[in-house]
């Protein structure tokens, strides 16, 4: 009895650890990710972004999505790596609105993803 | 991790529902909750396994909710008898002293058929062989045999079931149907749907039973071309 007790509070504790921890790491991730790219549509919008201003955006999220893996399907994360690699093209060859609208996916993905994480009735069922 | 949390405990919810709702019919020698965890324990660790685009977390996650729901499930069980029943059904005695009890069977969604099938399976063909024999928890039947052993010594056909003839079985032993409406007006039986079961072995040895009265064995000369299978 004691030790089934002990062993629901121990799993319990590791499961609800880990809620806490992924909520905040995917949170704070996709928020800082999401101003960063906010920077670039302004630029691209403005069409004064340049190549080095989307690999940053990239390189961030090279470095960042090695943890989502984690917790993340892999698909959505390989999708973001698409969408941002396009983006790269378009800046180079300075086509600005194609690459504008890249990155207004990644936006989008950006904002959905973590919201797929909140408890809701929708993400339950 | 909290999503996945939730929609295993809900599925595991939903599958013991289910499979008490099921019956005894569904499970072989293993509690209802313990057949599930097994059907999906091997499932919850196979999928991330396999499939490499699904995080490993999403697998350990599930299989955490299934091991903290069964060992609350199991506290509920020892500290609360009703709940035991609730979640791990209780035994059913489908074979009193009156002989079949067919509203038991119904209970647990099982029909003749599965019950003689059943007894065959503890070495008993005849119905009157036992005094008692009750389905377990886990599907398992446990029989006391009766001293009237005599009544195995040969291999019983169904004749009517739950008011209705087995026109195959009547086939079989190349009798009419005139040979059931004959020991129906002999004993002074309503009609055909007021027998629970009656079935015949090649001696002229008929167990029938009729809604709410005790079983009865009755001797009788089989018609010379009835077919002694």
């Amino acid at each position: 009895m004691v030790r089934c007790l002990l062993t629901i509070i121990i799993t319990s504790l590791i499961i609800i650890s880990g809620a806490i921890y992924e909520n905040y790491f995917i949170h704070s991730t996709f928020d800082e990710m999401h101003i960063m790219l906010d920077e670039v549509h302004q630029k691209l919008e403005n069409e004064q972004a340049t190549v080095s201003d989307i690999i940053a955006v990239q390189d961030f999220w090279i470095t960042k999505k090695k943890h989502l893996h984690a917790y993340i399907p892999h698909t959505e994360i390989k999708e973001v790596d698409l969408w941002i690699s396009e983006c790269v093209t378009y800046t180079k060859y300075q086509k600005f609105d194609d690459a504008e609208a890249k990155i207004e996916v990644v936006r989008e993905l950006c904002e959905q993803i973590p919201k797929s994480f909140l408890i809701k009735i929708e993400n339950i069922f | 991790m909290v999503i996945i949390f939730f929609r295993a405990i809900i599925l595991l919810i939903t599958l013991i529902l289910v499979m008490r709702l099921m019956g005894k019919r569904q499970i072989g020698e293993m509690q209802p909750f313990e057949f599930i965890i097994t059907l999906l324990i091997a499932e919850l660790a196979c999928v991330p396994m396999s499939d490499v685009s699904i995080p490993l977390i999403y697998g350990l996650v599930s299989v955490l909710a299934v091991f903290i729901l069964h060992q609350l499930l199991t506290i509920f069980e020892q500290k609360f008898k009703p709940f035991r029943h609730l979640i791990s059904g209780k035994p059913s005695i489908v074979i009193n002293k009156d002989g079949v009890d067919l509203l038991e069977l119904k209970r647990n969604n099982l029909g003749i058929d599965d019950l003689i099938e059943s007894l065959r399976g503890t070495g008993n063909f005849s119905l009157d062989s036992v005094s008692y024999a009750i389905y377990e928890a886990n599907g398992k039947l446990s029989v006391l045999e009766s001293d009237n052993k005599s009544a195995s010594q040969e291999l019983p056909v169904l004749l009517v079931s739950e008011g209705k003839i087995d026109q195959k079985n009547i086939n079989l032993c190349h009798l009419g149907s005139d040979f059931i409406d004959k020991i129906i007006k002999d004993e002074g039986i309503k009609s055909l749907k007021n027998i629970e079961v009656m079935t015949l072995e090649p001696n002229g040895r008929i167990y029938y039973k009729e809604n709410g009265k005790k079983y009865k064995i009755l001797n009788i000369d089989l018609p010379k071309e009835s077919n002694p299978w």
